[in-house]
């Protein structure tokens, strides 16, 4: 037979694919044979999120279902708003996905030199970045999914919502893939950085879009449902795919199957109209985005990033000088590394933004019972962010000095004032967001001075068990030749320290929780009894405790550790 | 593809790139026939890598152009890609396939039937010394054993043209002097080899010609003696190296 360029070129597709088949599966083999717990662990978590959230959303659409007329309106904008979501979310998570993938990582550049046209490494490029940003969707949309297809007793739903899922999911990914180009070609400087506050403002608006839409009068009422639905009437705009999808979805779950189908189509047709466009768009001026992209980022450091290195120093002058540079150092790499900022960002802008409208929600926190309620449950939201902080960029920190321990180690540092650096460093930023939410919420919810110094004490208590979980931790069970913090977090050692937070969180919250429930029937400026100081003051205690036993038994370790 | 850049393995043609303001590398003309070994020597940031990336067609000139066996970067990219292979200085490997999966798909890519294949590979993992880790995923192996098994992929195929940045880091003696005698193999059964290197006693003892860029310019070219003669009857590369490029500084 004689090969041409086109069976060629598709000969070589084959082969990218199946080589990152193989890399795959090896990946798997190894996870399975090294560390089998994790595995099955991950597995059984993801499994019983699946799972709760299967049966919320079966809750919800069983309860719809009883008034049909609300189900009516409903449903279609549960599914209208999450894709909405999803189409913003996905085009992003795609985006950052796609422009590491192209730009970024040796792997693109090997690809580049070899004789691979640019069209099948971009094709083998984007379906590798819609399976690595869609998982999200397939945690939270599959579920939902299936629910619906339950309550609406019809077999073939299950297989048409799937295929509105596959056909939904390229859409963003097109999108993605065409944003990370436009980056690459026309912001090379600090390209991630750039995509990153893209997002943030557009969370933003979305945010602002969302609260304004709240705030429109009493919520009680059928004049503010109009109003709220008039507001974001533009979310079900007939041209955007969200529109097709959730339109779909509910003429299939009313046995509607041919307009289900028609949508189907639709949905299907502009999705692979869009990947052909973006693929055409990219693979035809990659060489020119990859020259611009690799030449353009980089250099001389001006402005906010430059001045960083002068305030770093300053942050930390209480602490002495050997410990002050290596801290100083950290949040230099903080501030600098958008992957980092970006989503502390995001986690408390959105907690900050919900406590600065809580008045929209017009509780009345006077009541008995509430009044303590809601500020316990603000104070479970921060310290439940901040264990996701401090377990994803914390944790890896003594880790990812194991390639430069060989320069700490000749340093005159004795290495356990490294992990006081890493403390000093981890408590600075989280206790600097976490007390700024704390008091902003003490503040909006018109808490009494002495419930809002416990709150204070706590979070203060929480901050320090996390760092120094995640410090000491860090240094017991250190991988000192990954240069990969995900990696890193997502060992082990990471896995370990996830669970000892969330439980030391538990503890400590559970403590809290019970003297607020003691202390739910007083006045709201009543002072709470002693037993119930007691309880937060031993709460705060262990955080604390924990923090230094985990600190002491890191820096045992890390003095005696070889590199 | 022009006339003249027919017969040469690599032509560069009045080549010029810059990043942002800064110009990388000015005016580089050079072409290296088939058969020769040649050494491209310059300080830290004289331009080196540019031009290997460029050549490979990673980079794009902003002026000028560049030629590998006759085929035009950027026009016919893909069947100039097709008759080179690239080492760069930091060797990349899939950290998850083992040395052996990784050559294969090299193979694959580049077309050498299995059976070939497992004819060429059986000779240069001998005499490269790769050996039992060849099974172990890439992850696990030295600096030295990356380069081994990058090398390997690299001449794998039979390309035309060889480009190669820092050929003998984290290599041992027995295999450097391996390495060496497969470049010499390579050019006298007509391929060509383009070195970057700061090992100077290599490229004295190797190359063909000679060509010392500094801060973007190519600033001499020639055979060793060529270079003796223009630096003064200086006897060692070291001395032509330095005295030329301090003379470049003015």
């Amino acid at each position: 037979m004689v090969e041409t360029a086109a069976t060629i070129g598709a000969a070589r597709l084959g082969l990218l694919f199946r080589a990152r088949w193989q890399t795959s599966a090896n990946r798997l083999a190894q996870a399975v044979r090294e560390s089998p717990v994790r595995i099955a662990t991950a597995v059984l978590l993801i499994a019983l999120i699946w799972l709760g959230l299967y049966y919320l959303f079966r809750l919800v659409f069983e309860q719809l279902q009883r008034t049909p007329l609300e189900a009516t309106v409903a449903v279609p904008l549960v599914f209208n708003f999450f894709f909405a979501s999803m189409l913003v979310l996905l085009a992003f998570s795609n985006a950052i996905i796609a422009h590491g993938a192209l730009f970024g990582r040796s792997e693109s550049q090997y690809l580049l030199t070899l004789p691979v046209e640019p069209l099948d490494v971009v094709t083998f490029k984007f379906v590798e970045c819609l399976v690595l940003s869609s998982w999200s969707l397939v945690l939270l949309g599959l579920p939902m999914m299936f629910a619906m297809a339950v309550t609406s007793e019809q077999w073939i739903c299950y297989a048409l919502f799937i295929a509105f899922f596959l056909a939904f999911i390229p859409i963003p990914g097109a999108l993605g893939l065409l944003i990370a180009y436009g980056v690459a070609r026309f912001f090379p400087r600090r390209a991630i950085r750039a995509v990153t506050i893209a997002s943030i403002v557009v969370l933003a608006i979305v945010t602002v879009t969302a609260i304004r839409a709240l705030k429109l009068g009493d919520s009680a009422t059928e004049v503010w449902l109009r109003a709220f639905l008039s507001r974001m009437s533009f979310v079900q705009a007939a041209l955007l795919p969200n529109n097709w999808v959730a339109t779909g979805i509910d003429h299939a779950a009313h046995a509607q199957f041919d307009l289900a189908l028609l949508y189907l189509g639709v949905t299907a047709a502009n999705a692979f109209f869009l990947s052909w466009l973006a693929v055409r768009v990219v693979s035809g001026r990659l060489d020119a985005a990859y020259d611009r992209a690799t030449t353009g980022r980089g250099g001389v450091l001006r402005g906010p990033a430059s001045a960083s290195g002068g305030f770093c120093g300053w942050v930390f002058c209480y602490l002495p000088l050997s410990v002050r540079l290596v801290a100083a150092k950290d949040l230099r790499t903080f501030l600098r590394d958008p992957a980092q900022w970006s989503q502390l960002t995001i986690l408390f802008g959105l907690l900050v933004l919900y406590l600065a409208n809580m008045p929209t929600l017009r509780l009345e926190f006077s009541a008995s019972g509430w009044f303590l309620f809601i500020p316990f449950l603000n104070l479970c939201a921060v310290s439940l962010i901040l264990a996701t902080f401090t377990c994803r960029f914390v944790f890896p920190l003594v880790s990812l000095e194991g390639q430069k321990l060989w320069l700490m180690g000749v340093l005159p540092i004795a290495r356990e004032r490294m992990l006081w650096s890493k403390f000093a460093f981890s408590m600075t930023v989280t206790l600097t967001v976490a007390l700024g939410a704390m008091t902003l919420a003490a503040h909006m919810l018109n808490l009494s001075p002495v419930w809002a110094a416990i709150h204070l004490l706590v979070t203060v208590s929480v901050c320090f068990g996390l760092c120094g979980f995640s410090v000491g931790i860090g240094a017991r069970m250190p991988m000192l030749r990954e240069t990969n913090a995900a990696r890193i977090a997502s060992g082990l050692g990471g896995t370990t320290n996830l669970l000892a937070s969330v439980a030391m969180v538990t503890v400590v919250l559970t403590g809290v929780g019970l003297a607020t429930w003691r202390c739910r029937y007083l006045p709201t400026r009543e002072l709470p009894d002693l037993q119930s100081l007691a309880l937060c003051v031993a709460s705060a205690a262990t955080g604390v405790g924990c923090g230094i036993a985990a600190l002491w038994v890191g820096a045992r370790h890390f003095n005696r550790v070889e590199v | 593809m022009s006339q003249a850049s027919s017969g040469a393995a690599i032509a560069l043609r009045g080549v010029r790139k810059s990043y942002g303001k800064k110009t990388a590398v000015r005016g580089l003309a050079l072409e290296i026939p088939r058969g020769e070994l040649f050494a491209f020597l310059g300080p830290n940031g004289a331009g080196k890598t540019t031009t290997i990336k460029m050549i490979v067609g990673l980079l794009r000139p902003d002026e000028g152009q560049v030629h590998v066996c006759g085929h035009t970067i950027g026009a016919n990219g893909l069947a100039a890609k097709a008759r080179l292979a690239y080492v760069p200085d930091l060797p990349f490997l899939y950290d998850k396939l083992t040395g052996r999966e990784f050559l294969y798909f090299v193979a694959e890519m580049f077309g050498v039937p299995p059976a070939e294949r497992d004819r060429r590979l059986g000779g240069l993992l001998r005499r490269l010394d790769v050996g039992d880790y060849l099974d172990q995923l890439t992850e696990s192996y030295s600096h030295g054993m990356k380069q081994k098994v990058v090398l390997a992929a690299a001449l794998l195929h039979q390309p035309e043209v060889l480009v190669i940045d820092e050929p003998m880091v984290g290599l041992d003696p027995r295999t450097v002097r391996s390495v060496k005698e497969l470049f010499r193999e390579h050019t006298q059964h007509g391929g060509a080899v383009f070195m970057s290197t700061h090992t100077l006693e290599i490229a004295e003892a190797l190359a063909d010609r000679i060509g010392i860029i500094h801060k973007g310019e190519l600033i001499a070219v020639g055979t060793l003696d060529e270079l003796r003669a223009r630096a003064l009857r200086q006897q060692s590369l070291e001395d032509i190296f330095l005295q030329l490029t301090e003379e470049a500084d003015g």
